[in-house]
């Protein structure tokens, strides 16, 4: 059996009266790029922050290297670099001192690494945190993140908000630490093709439940977009077996699909229609079956 | 919820930022002022003990209840004069307009200022009203409605031109001391002017004569708030058009700026020592710094108060509030910031590898010692300003300085009294208790922000506790009830207080003590450590007891339990400030 680096099991969080994350599981194996996808407010930060221990399980268990992360945070915190949503570093800091903070925490830092970025990255290290734009802001705290060669990087949508030119920086250095071996990494993020590129597992979550969770090429295997031609209109989308979500009108449905293909095709058959055109599901088209309006039209038909 | 126009929706907003300060304000003015009230009646009973009641008593007596009026008084004034905390937090206490995000609304400028200004200086004033009117029932004192309303109104008005036009933190204090030592000139005027010779204020009786200002008082108020209101406009229109610039000040402000012309690298041999680093840097040397800049103000402001008389009260009032400022600014060890009106903790503090209890051990330490450090200079600066006074001597009374002269004699005296021994002991007691204040400050913070509202219901519940104040003010003032009923309130409120306190603080101690435990935060070794302080200030408690005369033998069980109570006091607070951090570390 794989060893599982990340092991989340029935995780439930609730703040007042709403439910953030409902029985969650979650598990990530060493060596994996796990992508979290999912919308505003699904709960994917939440599951972040009890993974990194800032938040405790009021149900269920969550044990990240075998360990409690609330009840041993130094044994967890030693073994992970973390990137935050809000890139919150001291604002007050010299990038220089930032970097000798950091490195006081961990004994593996590499020196040369964390220079080599820096350089890539054109980070004066006199300047101080406020002084720095936002993408110079996520760049620094990357480097924090990386440069002690972390067994587990979290990001939490490191990319959002920055422009093209320091999202690709910032994916290169993702790519640079998993090329290391056997390193893990966990990022959520708004940008399907991101996750697309990067992830090779991708754990979808939707109102605080795991709705969709695999190997992204299996997910793509077993989720297909058809076209479908009927013979006559609907007004609303008809009853397709295994049929996610639907869009068009009349005559033309775009379908997104999972299944055995012959099933469908059968179904779309006794409505009277052909499939015109069908392939595999881009993780956008899965996203918005799964999570999107198209869906609850589907689930309302 | 729909509001019918922009300024409704602009007073509702500000009714909503502001209800809660607005009704601990309030609660806090009345439950304070009636329990000065108490105090001072009880304080004239000890020196009358016949009838409660005002008729017939030893002038002393009369005189004392006259004192309770008076600090009354200042104490529902005070928080209706301090500012807005929860207005100056929509901008981090930063100088500027606050309610920036409302630039983008189709409101004209003077709209955008009017609204708020208005509603800002109408509550204090109307919360002010509520408390007067209520000590004036309860105690049937002239306590000054109207007249003292309107400038409580007007200083509230005159916060925005101070705070709003201009985003510089120089500016802005230059222009608060401004206005600080203009207001005090002014009150100072009012209420000793032609015909009202002295101190004629602090005798309640005089109230309704000395608070009669004339009404040219309320055309200077009108012009007050026209003029406030102009300036506010300018500076705040030229910020709306991204005119006004933005200057280094603008941010942390001095200490911050202070504390970088030192350079010391953040060491990289251990991560103790570079959370050290860190704690000073971030928190501990930005409040020494604070403490060297009041510590050389203190004999600046001295030494020319001694030439110019009417900055007098200003160095009087200076002298008096900077140890307190210091021992004010003792929490916030945890570094708990504020965003949208939420309390958290940094994530990124959070996130480092570093064990709860140690972290909140190291942090409440560097905290005490730069506090201790910061109250040691101030305390040694006002003490070294007090010289400037003795150039009084020559051609006494230097006026304005009395309080302050005779507080210094009153405090060298009774340190002179005590033996070397019992001067450690006071020392220990002194620097042990700013450790457990700054630990205690902290977890109540983090608290807050793990649990706002049952520590909110909490707080109610200890003002309504202070209900029992207003049937012991009407009895002890009005003569409303009798002797007996007096005597059975203070015995409910005194026996109340008694008996809550030291179960309050043995079941904390020993609740957080087993919560620590429990959840690994506390080591054997750091609760042998615990016990070591605890047992080094309990040894100094006691001698500082002795020193005052008490003799636990000869007082009731219960009393003496109450008096020893605080020996367990650093005990609670190293349990309770890992426990505290944890529950805002692991929210």
């Amino acid at each position: 059996m794989e060893h599982m680096l990340v092991d989340v099991n029935n995780l439930s969080r609730s703040f007042g009266r709403r439910l953030a994350l409902d029985r969650v599981n979650f598990h990530v194996a060493k060596g994996r790029v796990c992508g979290l996808v999912g919308a505003n407010g699904a709960g994917k930060t939440t599951l972040i922050k009890h993974l990194l221990g800032l938040l405790r399980a009021q149900s269920g268990s969550v044990r990240v290297f075998d360990h409690d992360p609330v009840r041993d945070p130094v044994a967890v915190l030693s073994r992970i670099g973390y990137l935050s949503e809000e890139r919150e570093l001291p604002e007050w800091m010299r990038v220089d001192e930032l970097m000798a903070y950091t490195q006081a925490f961990h004994p593996t830092w590499d020196t040369s690494y964390a220079r080599q970025l820096l350089e890539t990255f054109a980070l004066d290290p006199s300047k101080k945190i406020k002084e720095l734009s936002k993408g110079m802001r996520a760049q620094a705290g990357l480097v924090a993140a990386v440069a002690h060669r972390p067994e587990l990087l979290i990001l939490d949508e490191p990319s959002s908000g920055l422009d093209v030119v320091v999202r690709r920086d910032i994916l290169d250095a993702i790519v640079r630490t998993v090329a290391d071996d056997g390193r893990t990494v966990i990022f959520s993020s708004h940008l399907l093709d991101e996750v697309e590129r990067m992830s090779d597992h991708v754990t979808m979550i939707h109102d605080g439940r795991v709705t969709l969770s695999g190997a992204l090429d299996d997910l793509r295997r077993r989720y297909r977009r058809s076209r479908v031609r009927f013979r006559e209109g609907f007004d609303h989308p008809p009853v397709l077996e295994s049929a996610l979500a639907m869009d068009g009108g009349g005559r033309m449905w775009s379908v997104v699909h999972s299944g055995p293909s012959e099933e469908f095709r059968l179904s779309v058959l006794t409505h009277g229609g052909e499939i015109v055109e069908s392939r595999d599901a881009t993780l956008e088209e899965i996203f918005l079956a799964r999570a999107g309006r198209s869906r609850r039209q589907v689930e309302a038909a | 919820m729909t509001l019918p126009s922009p300024i409704l929706a602009m007073l509702w907003e500000n009714w909503r930022l502001t209800r809660v300060e607005t009704a601990w304000k309030l609660a806090l003015g009345i439950v304070a002022g009636l329990a000065a009230l108490v105090v001072f009646a009880v304080i004239a009973r000890g020196i009358n003990p016949g009838d409660v009641a005002f008729d017939g008593e030893h002038p002393a007596a009369k005189a004392a209840r006259g004192g309770g009026a008076v600090v009354a008084l200042f104490l529902i004034v005070l928080p209706n004069v301090m500012g807005w905390w929860s207005i100056g937090n929509l901008n981090r206490v930063r100088p500027g307009f606050p309610f920036y995000l409302n630039y983008t609304s189709p409101i004209r400028t003077s709209v955008l200022v009017a609204v708020p200004m208005a509603y800002l200086a109408a509550v204090p004033a109307a919360s002010y009203l509520a408390s007067a009117l209520l000590l004036r029932v309860t105690s049937d004192y002239q306590f000054p409605l109207v007249s003292v309303a309107a400038w409580i109104a007007a200083i509230n008005l005159v916060h925005a031109p101070t705070n709003w036009p201009i985003r510089n933190t120089v500016v802005r204090l230059s222009g608060n001391l401004a206005v600080g030592v203009a207001w005090i000139r002014l009150a100072s005027h009012r209420l000793t002017r032609e015909g009202m010779p002295g101190w004629e204020w602090t005798r309640p009786i005089q109230w309704p004569t000395v608070f009669d200002f004339p009404l040219t008082d309320y055309a200077l108020i009108t012009a007050i708030a026209v003029a406030a209101f102009a300036i506010s406009v300018v500076g705040v229109a030229r910020q709306r058009r991204g005119d006004a610039a933005t200057t280094a000040f603008s941010g942390a402000g001095f200490p911050e700026t202070f504390v970088n012309r030192f350079r010391f690298p953040c060491p990289t041999s251990s991560a103790t020592r570079a959370q050290v680093w860190f704690e000073l840097k971030s928190r501990g040397l930005p409040l020494l710094a604070n403490g060297v800049v009041i510590a050389i103000v203190n004999p600046l402001v001295f030494a020319v108060s001694v030439a110019v008389v009417p900055i007098r009260p200003l160095a009087a009032a200076v002298g008096m509030f900077s140890v307190l400022a210091i021992l004010a600014s003792a929490g916030h060890a945890f570094g708990i910031r504020v965003r949208h009106g939420r309390l958290y903790a940094s994530a990124f503090e959070a996130t480092q590898p570093y064990g709860t209890a140690p972290l909140a051990g190291l942090k409440v330490l560097v905290r005490s010692v730069c506090v201790l450090a910061a109250l040691a200079t101030v305390s040694v600066s006002v003490w070294a300003s007090m010289s400037f006074i003795a150039v009084g001597k020559g051609y006494e009374p230097l006026q304005g300085y009395q309080p302050l002269r005779s507080w210094q004699g009153a405090i060298e005296s009774a340190v002179a009294t005590l033996t070397g021994y019992q001067q450690v002991a006071l020392a220990v007691v002194a620097s042990i208790g700013v450790g457990v204040l700054v630990a205690s400050l902290a977890s109540f913070a983090a608290l807050v922000a793990r649990h706002p509202r049952r520590l909110g219901i909490a707080g109610w519940l200890l003002l309504f506790h202070g209900l029992v104040l207003v049937p012991l003010v009407l009895t002890g003032y009005r003569g409303v009830g009798s002797q007996a009923l007096w005597e059975f309130l203070l015995d409910v409120l005194v026996w109340t207080t008694r008996w809550i306190d030291a179960p309050a603080i043995v079941f904390a101690t020993v609740y957080v003590s087993w919560r620590a435990f429990a959840e690994r935060l506390l080591t054997v070794r750091a609760a042998c450590g615990a016990v070591l302080i605890c047992a080094a200030f309990g040894t100094a408690w006691l001698t500082m007891l002795r020193a005052a005369g008490v003799q636990l033998a000869a007082i009731r069980t219960a009393d003496a339990v109450w008096l020893l109570s605080p020996m367990l006091l650093p005990i609670t607070a190293v349990a309770l400030a890992p426990w505290a951090l944890s529950r805002i570390r692991h929210m």
